[in-house]
């Protein structure tokens, strides 16, 4: 048998007795036993199985059971997904919309049943979506027109009073010590101090300073500043110049002029030059414009 | 494939039982790989745990790779690449003790050469010829625990018996 057979042998602990005689009989037989003597000193250091296993249990029974913990920490996770979800839904459900225009802005936004309703500039509307099939309510700040689809009574609260509908056109201006509404279609109630005031088609309900006022039937079929022009009727001045400074965003410096003088005229929206001459030919007066700011003058 | 008998581990008298069959072995083979600076106890303790922690993916089959993989990930994780120097021990055996002091002298300075032909192997063939050698494993044994075939364990420890004694005869 070869040498290098036999120290493989040797090796793999697995020689014969014959085999072993002939690997004693190899020249460097004493050698290799010296090696393999030799290597006993590097021997690991002995291994504890049951306390090292002690060991580990104990650490896996402070840190219970895995399966467990598991089940456990999906159970939280769905948990924590159903409150989750049920605290956005209340969140939301409880959330208002609110749509609010600038100066010098204006918008049209659907309602949740299709009635539309028109923004005027600096206003403000706030509804809620989710109660909409229960309540068809809306809170306005500002001027708004609406068209309303024929349904259960639909309210517009504003800090002056309540309009009620039922399917029908109108128009709403509430600003600082005015409220307007003018019906422009079907039939819209108006309840102003707890009373309330029934308008058909071309009335109007105009709350000045407080003051009912009486006005002529209205022919037109909406709102003018729709169709990006604001008319007046027999209006103090300065609801006039309020409207105008919401409309381009300017401020007016009024020299000289009773401001509670009546007006009748309309202005554009989309021409200042003609717009400011609309609103001072009529009265003699002149303009100055600087930046933002027009200073009106008597003559 | 056999279906294996269990297809989890997560039973306690199980675990118990892969823990008895399996830690001596996976600490000396992460004794002789890496040597004692690192810990071997710690790993094994570690991958057992892991071991535990994951027993619901793992079948009895393969808990051995599971525990080996770890373990020797464990150890690469801390060390980077650092020569692994065996330390031959101080306590001799016990039928050295009645020799003259020349053979003890000589006796050390075979030791200190056999300790550095050792860190001179490579790791694969270090830890197969320990566990041959001072485990007393044969082929076959250290083939299942490494996962490679009896030829290639064969080689493994030829060469490093071969690399030992020219190492030596050159120091």
């Amino acid at each position: 048998m070869k040498r290098e057979d036999l120290i493989q042998k040797w090796l793999d602990h697995n020689l014969t007795s014959d085999e072993l005689e002939a690997f004693k009989q190899l020249e460097d037989y004493d050698d290799l036993v010296k090696l393999s003597n030799g290597m006993q000193h590097f021997k690991a250091p002995e291994y504890n199985t049951s306390e090292a296993l002690n060991n580990v249990m104990q650490h896996i029974n402070t840190s219970k059971q895995p399966p467990q913990k598991k089940w456990l920490s999906i159970a939280m996770s769905i948990a924590a997904v159903f409150v989750i979800s049920f605290g956005i839904y209340f969140f939301t459900i409880n959330q208002d919309t609110l749509v609010n225009t600038q100066l010098a802005e204006k918008t049209t936004i659907e309602l949740p049943d299709a009635s539309s309703v028109a923004l005027n500039s600096l206003s403000e509307i706030t509804f809620n979506t989710h109660k909409w099939n229960k309540k068809r309510t809306v809170d306005l700040k500002g001027e708004a027109f609406f068209k309303v689809e024929k349904g259960s009574s639909f309210n517009v609260n504003t800090v002056y009073g309540t309009v009620t509908v039922y399917g029908t056109q109108f128009n709403v201006k509430q600003r600082e010590n005015y409220f307007e509404v003018i019906c422009y279609e079907g039939l819209v109630g108006v309840t102003y101090k707890g009373k309330e005031t029934k308008l058909h088609a071309g009335e109007s309900f105009l709350l000045l300073n407080g003051k009912l006022i009486e006005k002529e039937k209205e022919l037109k079929t909406q709102p003018s500043w729709l169709n990006n022009e604001s008319y007046f009727k027999s209006m103090p001045y300065k609801e006039v110049i309020a409207e105008f400074e919401r409309q381009y965003d300017v401020n007016f410096h009024v020299i000289n002029l009773d401001s509670s003088q009546l007006f009748t005229g309309s202005f554009t929206h989309n021409n200042i030059e003609n717009a400011l001459k609309s609103i001072t030919l009529p009265l003699h007066l002149t303009y100055k414009k600087t930046d933002n700011t027009i200073t009106l003058k008597r003559e | 494939m056999p279906k294996p008998l269990h297809d989890n581990i997560c039973d306690e008298i199980l675990f118990t039982s892969l823990f008895e069959k399996h830690a001596k072995n996976l600490h000396n083979f992460l004794h002789y790989k890496f040597g004692e600076q690192l810990n071997p106890k710690d790993k094994v303790q570690e991958a057992f745990i892991k071991l535990w922690q994951n027993c619901g993916k793992i079948p009895s089959n393969k808990a051995k790779s599971f525990l080996f993989t770890t373990a020797n990930n464990l150890m690469l994780n801390e060390a980077a690449h650092q020569k692994v120097v065996l330390k031959h021990q101080q306590i001799k055996p016990k039928h050295y003790t009645n020799e003259s002091p020349d053979f003890v002298m000589e006796e050390q300075e075979y030791l200190q050469k056999l300790e550095k032909a050792i860190a001179n192997l490579t790791e694969a063939q270090r830890t197969a010829f320990l566990l041959n050698r001072v485990e007393g494993k044969r082929f076959k044994e250290i083939a299942e625990l490494l996962d490679i075939s009896v030829k290639a364990v064969e080689k493994r420890i030829y060469g490093a018996l071969k690399k030992l004694r020219e190492d030596i005869k050159e120091l």
